[in-house]
C-alpha cells in the first residue's frame, strides 16, 4: 500500500512524531512505501537542526534525517507554516538575513502543493496530530 | 484523479493558528480540483459564527475566507445540528449558507469520503 504521513504536532511535548516515525519503519518492514512525511502546523519544529536533547534521550530531528539518508524517505516542510515559525527556507533567509540552516540535513522546504500530491497519490493518507 | 475529501473544522477561528492554516489547506484541495466537503463539527461551529470582533484579540479577521468556498467552487459546507443546539446557536447566526445535518446523517455523509481531514 501506498501511504503517506502528515505531522501536525511540534515534537518532544507530544507523543505524534514518536508515532509517527515509528509508523513508518513499521509500515515500510511491512513492505509498505511511504510516498511522503509532510510536517505542518507545529510540526515544522521536527526538523529544527539545532534541536539538542540530552544525551540519554532519543534525538527526533536526527532520527527523521537518518529515516531519509538510509531510507530515502521525503521529509516536507510546509514553507508557510514554516516562516510564521521563523524557519526559513536559506533562499529567503538569505534575501531578508535570517538564519540559514534552520533546517536539518534530509528535510526539504516546500508548499501545500506537495501535500496535496501526496493525498492524491496515496492509498492512505495518516495524520499524527496534538490534542486539542 | 480527483477524491472525496472531508475537512471537519472542530476549533474556532482565532486564538489557535491552526484553524487559518487548516483553511490554506482546503483551497488547496479545491485548487486541485478535489471534491471538497467542509464540516463544522463541536466548537467549530464558533468559527463561523457571525459579528466576530478578533481584531480587539489583535487577530487578522479569517471570516471573509469562508465566503470565498463557492470561487473555489467548494459548495458542500454542512454543520452538524447537534453541535449547533448544544451551544444554543443558530444556522441564522452563522456567516455563511450551509446544509444542517444530523449527527447520524453526517456520520452516514462521512463513511463516504476517501480521506478525512482534522487538526
Amino acid at each position: 500500500m501506498k501511504i503517506s504521513i502528515q505531522v501536525n504536532a511540534s515534537p518532544f511535548q507530544y507523543q505524534a512524531s514518536d508515532s509517527a516515525w515509528q509508523f513508518v519503519r513499521a509500515a515500510m518492514a511491512g513492505g509498505h512505501e511511504i510516498f511522503r512525511v509532510f510536517f505542518y502546523h507545529d510540526g515544522v519544529y521536527n526538523a529544527v537542526r539545532d534541536a539538542r536533547p540530552p544525551s540519554d534521550e532519543r534525538n527526533i530531528v536526527q532520527r527523521w534525517s537518518t529515516l531519509n539518508a538510509e531510507q530515502g524517505v521525503d521529509l516536507v516542510v510546509c514553507v508557510s507554516s514554516a516562516q510564521r515559525r521563523g524557519m526559513l527556507e536559506s533562499s529567503v533567509a538569505h534575501k531578508v538575513g535570517g538564519y540559514e540552516d534552520a533546517v536539518a540535513d534530509g528535510f526539504r522546504i516546500a508548499g501545500l502543493g506537495l501535500w496535496m500530491e501526496a493525498v492524491i497519490e496515496s492509498d492512505r493518507h495518516i495524520i499524527f496530530g496534538a490534542p486539542s | 484523479m480527483s477524491k472525496r475529501l472531508t475537512f471537519i473544522i472542530d476549533k474556532p477561528l482565532h486564538g489557535d493558528i491552526r484553524t487559518q492554516e487548516f483553511l490554506d489547506a482546503i483551497l488547496m484541495a479545491a485548487v486541485f480540483d478535489q471534491q471538497v466537503t467542509v464540516v463544522f463539527l463541536g466548537d467549530g461551529v464558533y468559527a463561523i459564527k457571525q459579528h466576530q470582533k478578533p481584531y480587539a484579540l489583535d487577530m487578522k479577521n479569517s471570516l471573509p475566507v469562508f465566503d470565498t468556498l463557492p470561487v473555489y467552487d467548494i459548495n458542500d459546507v454542512v454543520v452538524e445540528q447537534e453541535s449547533l443546539g448544544e451551544r444554543g446557536l443558530t444556522v441564522e447566526q452563522l456567516q455563511i449558507p450551509l446544509t444542517v445535518l444530523s449527527r447520524e446523517k453526517l456520520s452516514q455523509q462521512m463513511a463516504m469520503a476517501d480521506h478525512i481531514f482534522s487538526f
